[in-house]
């Protein structure tokens, strides 16, 4: 007989409750160990559950929506076995009748649940609908906005669809000059084109977004501008590259940071609720700012003093594509001491970043561009990196921040100085 | 070689509009038209004749009734040449009147079978006459289906186009198919006195428009006509000397009978195929229509088309604003059809129109609905008229009043369905058709009387639902 065992919800973290998004495994389903069965979601990242062991679903106790904590039921599965010929029919009917019901009802929920949490759904989504309004707009019959036929021929003429206006006449009816009016707006706007649709942020982005507008509100920024020349650090980069060692600057920047941090450690700390007192980290933990398809997360590499440019380099890998995958536990978003912001994979000659409190600093990198540098003799062409770095102004001065930035750009020009 | 930017294949009333709309939008325009006379099957062979002789029914058949108006006829006296000449000196005159408008456009018209070589070529057939076009309206209409089972090759057994010809009136006369144009040629046969039976397969005549407005045509004709066979196939065909033996297997109807003259009026085909549009790469869909978008334009960039041959309904007002569609399209207007209805008339007597949506089908799409349903015995128009039967049906969107569609059974029907077409269009609600001052008295009332029914706010009858 093939023996049924529960699978609880394991130690996730030190959260509360925690919200199911996503049920990836419906009643009746053979989940192999590992597989993931389920997606929760808290304020810092979703995460996926695996299976502690291989067998067939028998039944769902959860479903999306749901809020759980650990040891929470979340399935049933049955353990394979080789003479499950007769029992295996039973059993299925046994559960299905009651069961699917419930299993439809949560894969629903999760069809919304995406669309809500990834942009990409919602934009495929929404065109889709945009294609086949206006074929049927007019024929279904509970519509508000009936057009007459010369107001659909100008709406023809004018590339307008009918679905996107909504009527001022009598009984919801679109007038002319609701078209008019509609297209005067477009015009007004200069984007006689593009269409404009209502879309939920995405959870990370609502949340973060609540976070960083406080950040702005209550510390006073200031950012302090440099640029370093980088060409020993490309020359040793590109040397490495050939022995097929692969390291992006970002990890030199890294380990230069940290190299200031031990010098300045108001740089790599907090500042308390009160903004009274002032609490040193007396370790190096680096937050580092990713772009992800859900929004902007920040993963923390711990002990990056420990840790060798290449050690840095596979950790960072490794974050940065779980954080897209939206993998990363939330305890690898926490206790950083100092933010780096890195947009030189993008473009930019400088951005000014917002201090991710309760920190106090952060440095945003932008692309590096070869410039002509006046060496004493003549201009030289040098690979040089825009740094911005913005300081809470409660806690650093001015001359304190600059030189912060000074001995920054001297590390990271003379790399020899990180053996220091 | 003959070159033109647009090419016009057919001159019905799709393919003339076609030609008409592009060349007074600056096209260069040629039509090719196969037949001697222009208009298509609707002038020479169809809408026109058809109600030319209509009308000489009608008269007939109000003569037979005058004497409960206290006049007395005698039995009339019918010159078959007559009625013909009559019917043909509309026609003629009908498109007289297209060749002289095509003139008046300087529109190129062509007689001969065209056949296309390319998606920019098309040669007359028969002939080395090429000719270039850069665009092309493909409106070559509808054939009648000739269904093998039916020995057409005896001049007995007739299609539509046979029967107007009218070569005489026979005593005994089959129609196989109960739709429209059987019902419509079964009127004009029964008026000159031929003793007319029907065999339809469905279980009702006219099997698109709703059964109760379908109804009073029906119980009048049953008592005049010598059978109505509804739910019978007719399984075989055989022209003997002394007539056409057909046998039928239904319920209701014999084994088997003969008739004098069989009139098949069962389906039409479109002509897609016959001009070789295949060669151009125009894409049919599975029944042979040519496959469009809602610019009229085929798969094909510069080739449209128009009418019978992209599809149902078969009807010459549905090409007429497809091919002006198609005309602004070619011409570089944002044209599309978006029509929300497209009316259909049977001009029986009494006639059927409906328009919008039947109540079968609203009823399958699940759609919830309000009806009004006007019976004309209360019209004192239709009663002046000499005339009880007919009922006028309106359905409307239970939540929000809107108009969805209308059937009409009575005397003049087909010009009375404008209206509920037009309220379609406008989205007129139930209020706004009763609320809508109608002409007393006038058949036109019955309209208002429908929505007035559904609303609760009829006096000239009791209102169904408490009053308002």
């Amino acid at each position: 007989m093939p023996t049924q065992k529960n699978v609880d919800l394991p130690d996730i973290g030190d959260f509360d409750a925690v919200d199911i998004i996503e049920v990836l495994v419906k009643v009746g389903d053979t989940v192999n160990e590992n597989d993931s069965i389920i997606t929760l979601e808290t304020d810092k990242a979703t995460m996926e559950i695996p299976a502690p062991f291989s067998g067939k679903v028998t039944s769902l106790s959860i479903k999306v929506g749901d809020k759980v904590v650990q040891g929470d039921l979340i399935l049933t599965l049955e353990s394979e076995s080789e003479t499950e010929t007769d029992s295996e029919v039973e059993t299925d009917s046994e559960v299905e009748t009651d069961s699917e019901v419930e299993t439809d009802a949560s894969s629903d929920q999760s069809d919304n649940k995406v669309i809500d949490n990834s942009e990409a759904t919602v934009t495929s989504t929404v065109s889709q609908d945009n294609i086949k309004q206006p074929e049927e707009v007019s024929l279904k019959t509970d519509s508000n906005s009936h057009a007459s036929p010369s107001i659909r021929k100008l709406a023809r003429e004018l590339g307008v669809s009918l679905s996107r206006i909504n009527g001022t006449g009598k009984k919801g009816r679109i007038l002319e000059k609701d078209l008019k009016s509609f297209v005067k707006e477009l015009v007004t706007h200069g984007n006689l084109n593009e269409e404009v649709e209502t879309i939920p942020l995405s959870r990370i982005k609502k949340l973060s977004g609540k976070h960083l507008s406080n950040c702005w509100n209550t510390i006073p920024h200031v950012t302090q501008f440099d640029e370093v020349n980088i060409d020993q650090l490309e020359k040793f980069r590109k040397h490495q590259k050939e022995k097929n060692i692969k390291l992006s600057p970002l990890v030199f920047i890294m380990k230069a940071v940290v190299q200031v941090l031990k010098r300045h450690p108001n740089f790599n700390a907090s500042l308390d609720e009160g903004g009274e007192n002032l609490i040193l980290k007396k370790y190096f933990n680096l937050g580092i700012a990713v772009d992800t398809p859900n929004g902007l997360l920040v993963p923390v590499v711990k002990d990056v003093s420990k840790k060798s440019l290449i050690e840095l380099s596979e950790e960072l890998a490794d974050i940065s594509l779980r954080a897209r995958e939206g993998k990363l536990d939330s305890s690898e978003m926490k206790g950083a001491g100092f933010t780096i912001s890195s947009l030189g994979g993008i473009g930019g000659t400088q951005f000014t970043p917002i201090i991710n409190s309760p920190e106090v600093a952060i440095l945003g990198v932008s692309r590096t561009q070869i410039k002509p540098i006046w060496n004493g003799n003549s201009f030289e062409p040098t690979a040089m990196i825009p740094l911005a770095l913005s300081y809470d102004h409660r806690v650093i001065d001015g001359a304190e921040g600059a030189r912060f930035m000074a001995e920054l750009n001297q590390v990271l020009s003379n790399i020899m100085e990180m053996l220091l | 070689m003959i070159k033109t930017q647009v090419l016009v294949i057919g001159s019905g009333p799709g393919g003339y509009t076609a030609a008409f709309r592009a060349a007074d939008l600056g096209k260069e325009v040629t039509l090719i038209e196969r037949h001697e006379s222009l208009g298509g099957v609707c002038l020479n062979v169809g809408c026109i004749p058809s109600k030319s002789l209509l009308h000489t029914a009608e008269v007939i058949n109000e003569t037979k009734h005058a004497s409960e108006l206290g006049i007395t006829f005698s039995k009339p006296k019918i010159d078959l040449k007559g009625v013909i000449k009559n019917k043909d000196s509309i026609v003629n005159k009908l498109t007289g009147g297209i060749q002289a408008l095509a003139k008046a456009r300087k529109v190129k018209v062509i007689n001969g079978y065209a056949k296309f070589l390319s998606k920019n070529q098309v040669t007359l057939d028969g002939t080395d006459e090429v000719i270039e076009f850069e665009q092309c309206v493909i409106s070559v209409g509808s054939r009648v289906t000739k269904f093998p089972m039916f020995p057409f090759e005896d001049k007995r057994v007739m299609d539509s186009t046979d029967a107007l010809l009218l070569d005489d009136i026979p005593k005994r006369m089959l129609v196989v198919g109960g739709g429209i144009i059987g019902l419509e040629m079964a009127t004009i046969y029964d008026a000159l006195g031929t003793e007319i039976t029907i065999v339809e397969l469905g279980s009702q005549i006219i099997p698109a428009a709703d059964k109760d407005i379908v109804n009073p045509l029906f119980k009048k004709i049953k008592k005049n006509y010598a059978n109505i066979f509804l739910n019978t196939k007719v399984t075989s065909m055989t022209a003997l000397k002394k007539g056409i033996k057909v046998v039928f297997e239904g319920k209701d109807a014999p084994k088997s009978d003969t008739f004098d003259k069989v009139l098949v009026a069962v389906g039409r085909t479109p002509n897609g195929i016959l001009i070789d549009a295949d060669k151009a790469g125009v894409n049919f869909n599975e029944n042979g229509f040519i496959e469009t978008d809602k610019q009229m334009k085929t798969n094909v960039e510069n080739i449209y088309a128009i009418g019978d041959v992209v599809g149902q309904p078969m009807l010459a007002h549905k090409a007429v604003h497809e091919a002006k569609v198609a005309a602004e399209v070619i011409c570089g207007k944002k044209s599309g059809f978006d029509a929300l209805t497209i009316p259909s008339v049977a001009y029986t007597d009494p006639e059927v129109a409906w328009t919008g949506k039947t109540e079968k089908e609203l009823k399958e799409a699940g759609i919830e609905f309000k009806k009004g349903i006007f019976p004309w015995a209360a019209s004192g128009r239709s009663l002046s008229i000499g005339r009880t039967e007919g009922v006028s049906k309106s359905l409307f969107d239970s939540k929000s009043g809107k108009i969805l569609g209308m059937g009409i059974c009575g005397t003049n029907a087909g010009d009375l369905i404008a209206e509920a077409s037009l309220a379609i269009e406008m989205g007129c609600d139930m209020s706004d058709i009763a609320l809508t001052i109608h002409a007393h008295p006038t058949l036109s009332e019955t309209t208002a009387f429908a929505a007035e029914m559904a609303e609760g706010t009829i006096t000239d009858l009791m209102p169904p639902r408490k009053r308002k």
